[in-house]
This record gives C-alpha cells, sequence and structure tokens, in this order.
C-alpha cells in the first residue's frame, strides 16, 4: 500500500478549554456544522471536531478537541493537552467567575503544550451584551499582557467563530513558515502529510491518465 | 434509465423486530396523515368539522387551504359525488418526516417519494338535495391528507371510505382509520394487502430497481389471501382519458413538462383537472418533475396572490383550475389547456384540437385544445397519433390506450434521458483512484457544452426515431428544475457508492503496519476517519457490506489499544 497523497496538506490539532458552560461545544458546533445548537448537552469526556480549512492555498484539516469543563475530568487533562497546535481558551463574557478562572487555565496550558501552541482567547456570548460582566477592553488588556490572540465571539449567531479558528491556523501556519515551529520536533500538534512530490495534493482533479498506482 | 430487475424483495423485517413497540397510530402514519370532514355552514362557508385521528396538529393556515381545497370552486354542476385530489404547501417549521418513509423514500422510485413540504389531498365530495337541512343541500366531504403521492389508491381508498362515513357517521370513519392503522409498512417491492372497511385491495409498492416497462406490473399471483380489488398501479392515472380531447398536442405538452414550463389546466371540474394536472406531471417519470404543481387550485388558496401576480413572470408551476374568474387572471400565461368547458361560458363542447395563440384567449374563448405560441423543439410523431385514433375507433380498451401513450413517453423520456445517463457515467472516477488515506474521489463536474458534444454522435438518434432540435430541448432541460433534480439524486447515489468503496479500500489496508511511524495527532486522525465511515455504514446499512464494517470495528479496537494509555481513556469515553 502506497502512501497516497492526502486532501490537505497538514492536520493541526486545536484543543478547547475554559469553565463549564462557556459555550465550548457550541463553538465547535458552529465552526463545523454552522449552526447554532440550542440545549447543547454537557459534554462528558472528549468530543472531537474536524474542518478542513484553507490557509494562503494550502489545505489543513482542523482536528479540535472539545473537552468537559467540569473539574472532575481534569484527570485526563494531560493527553488531552499533549501535542496541541492551537489552543482556544474561553469565558464567558456574562459570568465574571469563568473570566476570573482564566489565569489557572492559561496557566494549566502553558505547562502542558510547548512553547508554540497558539492561545487563543474567547469572550464567548458577546450577543448578550446587557448581561455583560467583564468588558472588552479588560479582557483585551489580559490578553495583551499574556501574549494572546483576543476575539469577542458568539457561538449563537457565529459572529467572529470563524476568525477566531481561522486566525489561529494562520498564526500556526506562520510560525511553520518562518522556522519558530520545527515540525521535526516531537509534539509539535502539527502533521504534515507528506505529499507525492511537488504535486498538487487534491483529488478533485479529474481522474488523470496516469493516476496514482495504489 | 435501464435498470437491472432484482429477485423478488426480501421482507424488512428487521426494523419491525428492533421496535417492538409500535405505538397505536404509528402505522396509520406511515400511509396517512390525518383524515378530515369538511362540511358547508351556512354562516362560516366551508368548515373543519373533524380531524381524525384528533390529536393530529394542522395550521390554520394549512385548515384552511384544505377546506377551501375540498369543494368545488363554481357554482356549476357537481351533483352527487365527485372526487380529486389537491396538493398544498406544509407550513414551515412542523415536523418533517415520517420515519418509515426515510427507507421507503431510498428504496422506491423518486416519482412516488414521499413529500418533504407538500401534503397530497384525497377528496370525496358529496352533494345531494336534502330537504331536512335549511338551505336544502346536503354538502360535505370527506378528505384523505398524505405526504405520499399514491394517487390511484388513495382515491379508491377514499371512496370506500367516505360513502360509509355519509351513511353512518363518524363510528365509520373511526373504523376504517383503526383499520388502515393495521396496514403493513410501505416496503417498495412488496405487494400488499390491505384490509379496509371488510374488503381488501391489494396492491404493488415499485421498486426503484424495477425494470422499467411501462406497463403496469402485474401483481404476482403467489398470494392468496382473497383480495376483493387488485389494484393495478399505485399512483397511475388514466392520462388517455385525461388528455383524450387533447391527443394531437401531447407530444408538445411532454417538452412543457419537461422543461418546467407555467401551465394551466382549465376545466369545469376539479375531477377533470386533478386527472390533468397529475397526468402532465407523469408524462415525464421515471423522471421525477421537480417543480410545483397544483392539480386543484383556487382563488382562495394562500399561494393564490404569488402565482397570479402580473408583476412577474409566470411562476413554473403546473396549476389546475375550474374558477371562470382564473380565464381573466390567468389569460398572461404562456400554456393554457382547456378541457371541456368551464362554467358560465357556454360553446360547442367539440374539440377542435387547433393550437391557439395565447392571445385568442382575451376574447374568453372557451373552446377546448391547447392555447400557447410555444414551438416544439422536436417534430411530431404522427405515428403514436395514428395508432390511438386507430385505437378509439376499433374501442380498443382504456387500459390498452393508457399502456400505449405511457410507453410512448416512457420511450420519449428515457431517449432523451440515456445519452445524459452515460455522460453521467463517464465523470465516474476510476476505481484505481480510490487510496484509503486519502479522501473519496468525487464526481466530476458535468459540463454542459462537453454532453452536448456527445450527443452529436451519440444522442437520443439513437434510440428515438423522432427528429428535431433534441440540442435545443437539452439546453432548455439544463435551466430547470427537473435537471437538477436529477442531477443531484445522480450525484448522490454516485457519491455513496464511491463512500461505499472508499470504506471497502480503509477496511482492507494494513492500518497497523500504517500506525507504526505516525504521530499522535495522526493516528487520532485515522481514528475519526474510520468513526465516520461507521456512521456512514450505520446510516446506508443496505449498501454497505457487514464484513467491512467488522473489520473496521477491529481496526478501530486494535488502533486505540495501541495508543497511551490515559489517550485511550479519552477515546473510549
Amino acid at each position: 500500500m502506497a502512501a497516497g497523497p492526502y486532501n490537505y496538506s497538514y492536520i493541526f490539532k486545536y484543543i478547547i478549554i475554559g469553565d463549564m458552560g462557556v459555550g465550548k461545544s457550541c463553538l465547535l458546533h458552529q465552526f463545523t456544522e454552522k449552526k447554532f445548537m440550542a440545549d447543547c448537552p454537557h459534554t462528558i469526556g472528549v468530543e472531537f471536531g474536524t474542518r478542513i480549512i484553507e490557509v494562503t492555498g494550502q489545505k489543513i484539516k482542523l482536528q479540535i478537541w472539545d473537552t468537559a469543563g467540569q473539574e472532575r475530568f481534569r484527570a485526563v487533562t494531560r493527553s488531552y493537552y499533549r501535542g496541541a497546535a492551537g489552543a482556544l481558551m474561553v469565558y464567558d463574557i456574562t459570568r465574571r467567575s469563568t473570566y476570573n478562572h482564566l489565569s489557572s487555565w492559561l496557566t494549566d496550558a502553558r505547562n502542558l503544550t510547548n512553547p508554540n501552541t497558539v492561545i487563543f482567547l474567547i469572550g464567548n456570548k458577546c450577543d448578550l451584551d446587557a448581561q455583560r460582566d467583564v468588558t472588552y477592553e479588560e479582557a483585551k488588556q489580559f490578553a495583551e499582557e499574556n501574549g494572546l490572540m483576543f476575539l469577542e465571539c458568539s457561538a449563537k449567531t457565529g459572529e467572529n467563530v470563524e476568525d477566531a479558528f481561522l486566525d489561529t491556523a494562520k498564526k500556526i501556519y506562520q510560525n511553520i513558515q518562518d522556522g519558530s515551529l520545527d515540525l521535526n520536533a516531537a509534539e509539535s500538534g502539527v502533521q504534515h502529510k507528506p505529499a507525492t512530490p511537488r504535486s498538487p495534493i487534491s483529488n478533485d482533479q479529474p481522474p488523470s491518465k496516469e493516476g496514482c498506482a495504489c | 434509465m435501464e435498470e437491472e430487475a432484482e429477485p423478488p424483495h426480501e421482507k424488512h423485517c428487521d426494523e419491525e423486530l428492533q421496535s417492538p413497540t409500535v405505538l397505536p397510530w404509528d402505522r396509520f402514519s406511515n400511509w396517512i396523515h390525518c383524515c378530515c370532514v369538511v362540511t358547508f355552514d351556512l354562516e362560516l362557508g366551508q368548515a373543519m368539522e373533524l380531524i381524525y385521528p384528533s390529536h393530529i396538529k394542522l395550521t390554520d393556515k394549512e385548515k384552511m387551504n384544505i377546506c377551501y381545497l375540498s369543494f368545488p370552486d363554481s357554482n356549476s354542476g357537481c351533483m352527487g359525488d365527485t372526487q380529486f385530489h389537491f396538493r398544498i404547501r406544509q407550513c414551515p417549521g412542523r415536523k418533517a418526516a415520517v420515519k418509515a418513509h426515510n427507507s421507503y423514500n431510498r428504496d422506491c422510485p423518486v416519482t412516488l417519494q414521499s413529500e418533504t413540504a407538500f401534503y397530497y389531498g384525497f377528496v370525496y365530495f358529496r352533494q345531494t338535495k336534502d330537504r331536512s337541512i335549511r338551505r336544502g343541500y346536503f354538502q360535505k366531504s370527506v378528505v384523505l391528507i398524505s405526504k405520499l403521492p399514491f394517487v390511484a389508491l388513495f382515491s379508491q381508498l377514499v371512496s370506500i371510505v367516505a360513502p360509509e362515513y355519509f351513511d353512518n357517521g363518524e363510528p365509520s370513519l373511526e373504523a376504517a382509520c383503526h383499520d388502515i392503522d393495521q396496514w403493513p409498512t410501505p416496503v417498495p417491492g412488496d405487494t400488499l394487502n390491505l384490509p379496509i372497511m371488510g374488503t381488501v385491495i391489494q396492491v404493488r409498492i415499485p421498486c426503484r430497481s424495477d425494470k422499467v416497462t411501462g406497463s403496469t406490473q402485474k401483481a404476482p399471483g403467489t398470494h392468496t389471501i382473497p383480495a376483493h380489488t387488485i389494484l393495478p398501479s399505485l399512483h397511475e392515472v388514466d392520462i388517455y382519458s385525461a388528455f383524450q380531447s387533447i391527443l394531437p398536442h401531447v407530444q408538445l405538452l411532454w417538452e412543457l413538462v419537461l422543461i418546467g414550463e407555467p401551465v394551466v389546466v382549465m376545466a369545469a371540474s376539479p375531477s377533470v383537472t386533478s386527472a390533468c394536472v397529475q397526468a402532465l406531471v407523469n408524462m415525464i417519470a421515471p423522471l421525477r418533475y421537480c417543480n410545483d404543481f397544483r392539480p386543484y387550485f383556487t382563488i382562495h388558496d394562500s399561494e393564490f396572490k404569488e402565482f397570479t401576480t402580473r408583476t412577474q413572470a409566470p411562476p413554473p408551476v403546473i396549476l389546475g383550475v375550474t374558477n371562470p374568474f382564473f380565464a381573466k387572471t390567468l389569460q398572461h400565461w404562456p400554456h393554457i389547456i382547456r378541457i371541456g368547458e368551464m362554467g358560465g361560458f357556454g360553446s360547442s363542447p367539440k374539440a377542435l384540437n387547433k393550437l391557439k395563440k395565447a392571445a385568442s384567449l382575451k376574447t374568453l374563448d372557451s373552446k377546448p385544445g391547447v392555447y400557447t405560441q410555444f414551438k416544439t423543439f422536436l417534430s411530431k410523431d404522427k405515428m403514436i397519433l395514428k395508432r390511438l385514433m386507430k385505437g378509439a375507433t376499433l374501442k380498443r380498451p382504456v387500459e390498452a390506450q393508457n399502456a400505449i401513450l405511457r410507453r410512448h413517453f416512457l420511450e420519449m423520456t428515457q431517449s432523451f434521458m440515456i445519452p445524459l445517463e452515460r455522460y453521467m457515467a463517464s465523470l465516474m472516477p476510476l476505481q484505481r483512484n480510490i487510496s484509503p488515506h486519502k479522501g473519496p474521489p468525487r464526481l466530476r463536474p458535468f459540463d454542459a457544452d462537453e454532453f452536448l458534444h456527445t450527443v452529436e454522435h451519440s444522442g437520443p438518434q439513437l434510440t428515438s426515431g423522432i427528429k428535431g432540435d433534441w440540442e435545443g430541448l437539452y439546453r432548455r432541460f439544463f435551466k430547470c428544475p427537473n435537471f437538477e433534480g436529477w442531477y443531484y439524486q445522480r450525484q448522490r447515489e454516485v457519491n455513496q457508492k464511491l463512500q461505499v468503496l472508499h470504506m471497502d479500500a480503509l477496511s482492507n489496508s494494513n492500518l497497523t503496519e500504517w500506525i507504526e511511524d505516525k504521530e499522535e495527532v495522526e493516528i487520532v486522525d485515522l481514528i475519526l476517519r474510520i468513526k465516520e465511515k461507521l456512521k456512514f455504514a450505520s446510516n446506508n446499512h443496505t449498501v454497505v457490506q457487514g464484513e467491512s464494517v467488522e473489520r473496521l470495528q477491529k481496526h478501530l479496537a486494535t488502533i486505540v489499544q495501541a495508543l497511551p494509555d490515559d489517550l485511550q481513556t479519552v477515546i473510549k469515553t
């Protein structure tokens, strides 16, 4: 069996972290299905979402790990963080406690991932502006102090959700391009798919004359 | 279009075994949504008297449409009993499909699929003199509402149920619904015995893999239960009678229906319009007519404004109307079929059968005929007309005339579709391009010009003697929803097939060896891909091989076991 070309050139592992009820699964669902999931059940253990995106002409498959925010699932933490190329850290702009816990989430993320992991801060539920408990400026400052990318999003309306996931991927890709992310290092969280040399890696092309010998 | 005949369909008992608790009304709703009684109230006009079973909810709009469509629209005639059917939009946001219809839709001919956004209504209307009632008339309808286009069966059914109800009242309706609640699930390929009010209707549910021949399938002789009524078809209507007065124009009509032109059928009675509209829609079988159509349509309909507005071009729908008011409202429509007379305009009933310019309708000419300026793409096949005329003079039975006509349309449609089917097959990716570690290959996109290029040497001329501008007809066809509907259907089928092949490839490859030098992220990716395939398999269990699934499940277990312990717990939860 020859390893044929893939549909995508990279796989990026993402994790989504943050307190219970901040809308992690809804953000994932909005991003993969482009739909808001009302009455989302509590996540038990880990769920996965995937979507193939394109960054500067490269097809990238995002492998997104979504875990329970509850403390009792912290047991699975280590394997969860291992090899993550991107971490989306989520709080709920209408619940200050979820914001206050960010530093502990950030400590976990820093300790359990590698230094190049791109961490993106998301203030979710920005459609509920009337009930806002954390100002944009405050969170923005927190993000800057800690070198995080930041956006306020709404899993409900879809506002900025796409941007958060895509900007993370762009940053990771940029790190690969400028060499700051070493793909050969173990646990980089990025898997480069060996494409057949110099040939476009998509099978959308018509069944060509030569095809590939499988 | 050429489809291989399959061995007799196996009974799908497994589905019933899986859910041993069949609730009351479950079986009923496999066939019928509800049964309504509509009456004429002197104060209110048409009014819903009864909905059975009573837990069924219809929106006010749906009720209103059902009420108006259950009565003849004009005051003419209609004394005694009248039968017809209509089709209405389902209000959005309601419960979509009946569960049993999913597997039914997968295996039945596309023309018989359950409607997703429409209901059919099968009406039995009675109008008799009754001195005991204030206005001296009894006027009531029994209506069966269903998402299934089983026109022949449900017309038969309502003709059994309604008279019983008129004679014996509500208990007989209850009894009828109870009978229907005993009916087996409609499974394509099965011949079913359907008990109803002391009689049994036997009918075969057509199957997508049936060889399409044009003649109605004979029920196999192995069924010994005495069937009182054997229905030759679930859905066919008497197209010969429906078109009798406009026979010379049937080929023109076939073109109009094929390319989805707006057509209005005007006649005096909803029985005539509904039969004719249904005959038009059925004309292009096995191709599915994908535009909206209303076998009977009234001025009270909630879509009246939408369909009759003059600010836009007429919508691509087929309407059947009886109210003389439409003669004016729709006189700008490009294609008008008049059958018999509409009430209120006295004129000779003799069919003149000249093609009339639509403009001449402005004079409110009500003579039967087809009013259009449409120039057919194909030349007329005079042979079929001669055969039918001869049949008429020889008093050949209507069934035989129907068979000839149906076969003719089938051959026309097949001649038209076979080159498209052939071209579609050429868009399939090659088997050798299927690899377990890249996505399943996709169908090459349809290229109209490339297709038309093939028509020169292998077009309809290979199977049809009819000359004309086939290419022009194709070009028009490509712009209409009938093409889109066909294309998406084929695309779904092909992609499903490719998924199956891809799944087989994955299950047959040595994954244990493959993961040896792979990173965790990549192994998780493989696990997700296998899970996705298993999900596909459970949604498409009829087309997927059991062995493939078993192999994949084994692969999955082995791969998970090779993961670090902490990750194993994560993947398993």
